[in-house]
């Protein structure tokens, strides 16, 4: 084992603090782009609501490796393709928290993504750590392995209160925190969802 | 007498005026003009502006050669005519201007009828002080043509001027293989990028859109195929995101799983698997030879089940009927690749498909063996492989899965220091392939033979461009990235609902076609023979060069390794190639024909 990974181990477990109450969305910015029906606000809520209490937060910190937190926190001059060639997740942890973010979305009966994000130990950035199947993220660019913390994100992860996003023409996410068994918030969830969604019958 | 003397002079003067001011002149293909009357810097050495060419062919194949009008002023009404005995096509070059250098390129083709009227300046390229107009020619010698002398005529009507120049072309006997000795692939990724290039073909919505977009990806199949080039699409992203048309429909879950239809995809895709996506065009209708399949972490078999009797449930279930429907449709002739595209990095899953570095996740592909193990029968003719993409720690995988994975795509020059094991994995069937990038335009013309002749000399069957349709966003305003991603170009802009090829593809069409020809010969017995003399036509080296790398590869574990290290090994091999000379593939044409039989 190399020297940086018992450090990278203790780093992980750097948490954001907040009160562990789930009250309603609160929106974040005005609707930017179509107004959504409130049958579909409710459902994007409801997961959102449920993620908080079945995503284990304890899980979600044992995802990413501490070699690729290494290579990420520390990018090499050199090689600026270093930290996505050694960016690494635990599997067991990985496919747990995935499966559990599909079957949220499937709560909802149009299409959803549930994503998770965490913070990156010793950053004021943000990570995606799990993207589901349709790519439907308000917040995420293609290819980033950490990226600025938005606004509604470090909201979310400081009150612990779930957020509502239209930022992005033709989506909605709802920002959810992720607990872990210490009551602290270590991440949070994006529900996230076309403003105009098929028809169930059509996907 | 006075009178007649001064009408005579005038006369005189406006004859030399019109010499002196347009001109019709003929380049080889391989040294591309730029539009100010120059040829581009870097395809200058050996270039010979001349008034006739004269070419050398071998049968079922092109020859192509370029024209180009010089004129010191505007011209609003020339003509352009070619009588040829042969079937020409004429191209006109558009000059991309190129970021990267500051200068001017030609690229695109664009096809004209004959006779073409144009004007200088071009008004559509708009290129200020344009003194050249130049149109690529291809001519088509069928496989039935006899062997013989034939000669041909361009014409430029300027005016009262008139210019002409000829060619004559020397048809052998030798004809070129149907079957390419090496696959030259053009890749591509989903169709996200199609309604950027065709913003009036898709404008529709529905049933019409996509009945539009499936057309134009089989545009996309047919003149790859034309010009010599396989094409691949991928249709479905990291995440498991799948393109429409790109896989059946699925319905029910578990055992219950399976196809609801395959409308879509038969659709999109039993044109090009059945041929008939090809009627028409010079090789004739024919299926292709691979085809990416939609199966990935979460299709068929949901990523809900990975690790439960579900998963398997559904993947056997849907690629057993997948297997029975193209064993009904006789789909029997082509390749169909289960490919795993995703990277960890992209946050869908938990393992490497591409370019795997960590040791832990080649077991997925020994589970996906097993699956497709057990979704098919042992006797089918359909031919489902299991492809890797294989990068940083080949070495191993080519052991460990050497009885999973029969299709093997190995990156960039690592492959150097093991192609001791390419014989034993090609002795059991497995394809291999090479992949990388393409020339900018800047390189020299040649430049885009390279790839295609490193892999037939290292003994691989083809070679893959990673990303050959993606012009970037306003290629004929400037071409952002040299064209480093793309060999062809959206033809809407010309009244083309579909592709245009570019010079590149053309070139690497017409080294195919010689590389076809070196392959016959080869096979007779004296392959290294073959092999030595076109690679010392071709820079002068030795095949030995071509095949070691003077330096071993870092030291320690591949996952220990990072892209300097690659580049450090690898840079003495590399530093052995010398830029080649534009003419370097003409030499090499000349030895292909010669030893085919023909050329004097």
């Amino acid at each position: 084992m190399k020297p940086f990974v018992s450090l990278l181990l203790g780093l992980q477990l750097a948490v954001f603090s907040a009160h562990a109450a789930v009250p309603s969305a609160q929106t974040a910015a005005p609707a930017a782009s179509a107004a959504i029906s409130t049958t579909q606000q409710k459902a994007l809520d409801e997961i959102a609501r449920v993620a908080t209490i079945m995503i284990d937060g304890d899980v979600c910190q044992h995802i990413v490796t501490a070699r690729a937190l290494h290579y990420m926190l520390h990018p090499d001059p050199h090689d600026p393709w270093a930290a996505g060639d050694n960016y690494d997740v635990n599997a067991p942890e990985f496919i747990q928290t995935k499966k559990t973010l599909i079957r949220l979305a499937m709560i909802a009966p149009f299409p959803v993504d549930v994503n998770l994000w965490m913070p990156v130990p010793t950053t004021q950035d943000i990570q995606l750590v799990i993207l589901n199947q349709h790519d439907l993220t308000q917040f995420w660019k293609f290819g980033d392995l950490e990226q600025a913390m938005p606004a509604p994100m470090r909201q979310v992860l400081t009150t612990g209160n779930p957020v509502t996003v239209q930022e992005k023409s033709g989506m909605i996410s709802v920002l959810a925190p992720v607990r872990n068994s210490l009551g602290q918030i270590v991440g949070l969830v994006e529900v996230c969802s076309s403003t105009h969604p098929p028809a169930q019958g059509d996907f | 007498m006075r009178r007649f003397s001064a009408s005579v002079l005038l006369l005189l003067f406006v004859f030399l005026g019109c010499c002196r001011a347009t001109d019709l002149l003929v380049l080889s293909a391989y040294h591309r003009p730029d539009p100010f009357g120059s040829i581009v810097v870097s395809d200058l050495a050996g270039a010979s502006w001349d008034h006739s060419i004269q070419l050398a062919a071998a049968r079922g194949g092109y020859v192509s050669f370029q024209l180009v009008v010089k004129s010191d002023r505007p011209c609003s009404a020339c003509k352009l005519s070619v009588q040829s005995s042969q079937p020409v096509d004429v191209y006109r070059e558009w000059f991309h201007f190129n970021t990267p250098d500051k200068h001017y390129y030609p690229d695109a083709l664009i096809p004209v009828q004959l006779p073409y009227s144009f004007q200088m300046p071009d008004s559509g390229n708009v290129i200020q002080g344009q003194k050249v107009r130049a149109f690529w020619v291809d001519v088509w010698i069928a496989p039935n043509t006899k062997p013989g002398v034939y000669r041909g005529r361009a014409r430029l009507v300027d005016g009262v001027a008139r210019r002409s120049v000829h060619f004559t072309i020397s048809v052998l006997p030798a004809e070129i293989p149907a079957q390419d000795v090496i696959d030259v692939n053009s890749n591509s990724y989903g169709d996200g990028w199609l309604q950027a290039q065709y913003p009036k073909a898709l404008a529709g919505s529905g049933r019409a859109n996509e009945d539009e977009k499936f057309h134009l990806i089989q545009q996309y199949y047919r003149i790859f195929d034309e010009n010599r080039t396989s094409y691949g699409v991928l249709g479905y992203g990291h995440s498991g995101d799948m393109e429409s048309g790109f896989a059946p429909e699925l319905a029910g879950t578990g055992t219950q799983k399976h196809i609801a239809s395959w409308d879509k995809f038969d659709r999109l895709f039993g044109p090009v698997l059945d041929g008939s996506a090809f009627a028409g065009t010079r090789r004739g209708p024919h299926p292709i030879s691979f085809m990416y399949l939609p199966i990935n972490p979460t299709w068929p078999a949901n990523y809900l089940w990975w690790g439960e009797p579900g998963y398997q449930a559904e993947f056997t279930n849907v690629v057993g009927e997948m297997e029975r429907h193209f064993r009904e449709k006789g789909w029997t002739s082509t390749d169909f690749e289960v490919f795993f595209n995703q990277k960890k990095r992209y946050k869908g899953f938990e393992w490497d498909g591409d370019e795997q570095r960590f040791p832990k996740d080649m077991r997925y592909f020994l589970i996906y063996s097993d699956l497709l193990k057990k979704a098919l029968p042992a006797d089918t003719p359909v031919h489902f492989i299991l492809r890797a993409d294989v990068s940083w720690m080949m070495n191993r995988q080519f052991h460990v899965l050497k009885n999973a994975i029969h299709a093997w795509c190995t990156g960039g020059d690592v492959i150097l220091w093991y192609l001791n094991q390419v014989p034993a994995l090609k002795q059991q069937g497995d394809i291999m392939w090479n992949y990388g990038g393409t020339p900018p335009v800047q390189d020299v013309s040649t430049a885009i033979t390279f790839e295609p002749l490193h892999a037939w000399i290292l003994g691989f069957s083809g070679f893959e461009r990673w990303l050959a349709v993606s012009p970037g966003p306003y290629p004929f305003q400037a071409l952002a990235n040299g064209g480093t991603e793309t060999l062809v170009y959206s033809g809407e802009r010309f009244g083309i609902e579909g592709p245009i090829p570019s010079i590149r593809l053309k070139l690497q069409r017409n080294a195919v076609q010689d590389l076809d020809l070196l392959e016959a010969e080869a096979k007779q017995g004296n392959r290294e023979a073959v092999q030595a003399q076109v690679v010392h036509l071709f820079d002068h080296m030795t095949l030995s060069e071509w095949r070691h790398s003077p330096s071993p590869p870092p030291p320690g574990e591949p996952l220990d390794w990072d892209n300097t290290d690659l580049s450090d090994a690898l840079k003495p091999y590399e530093a052995q190639f010398p830029t080649p000379q534009p003419d370097a593939w003409q030499r090499v044409h000349e030895f292909a024909l010669k030893s085919s039989g023909g050329v004097e």
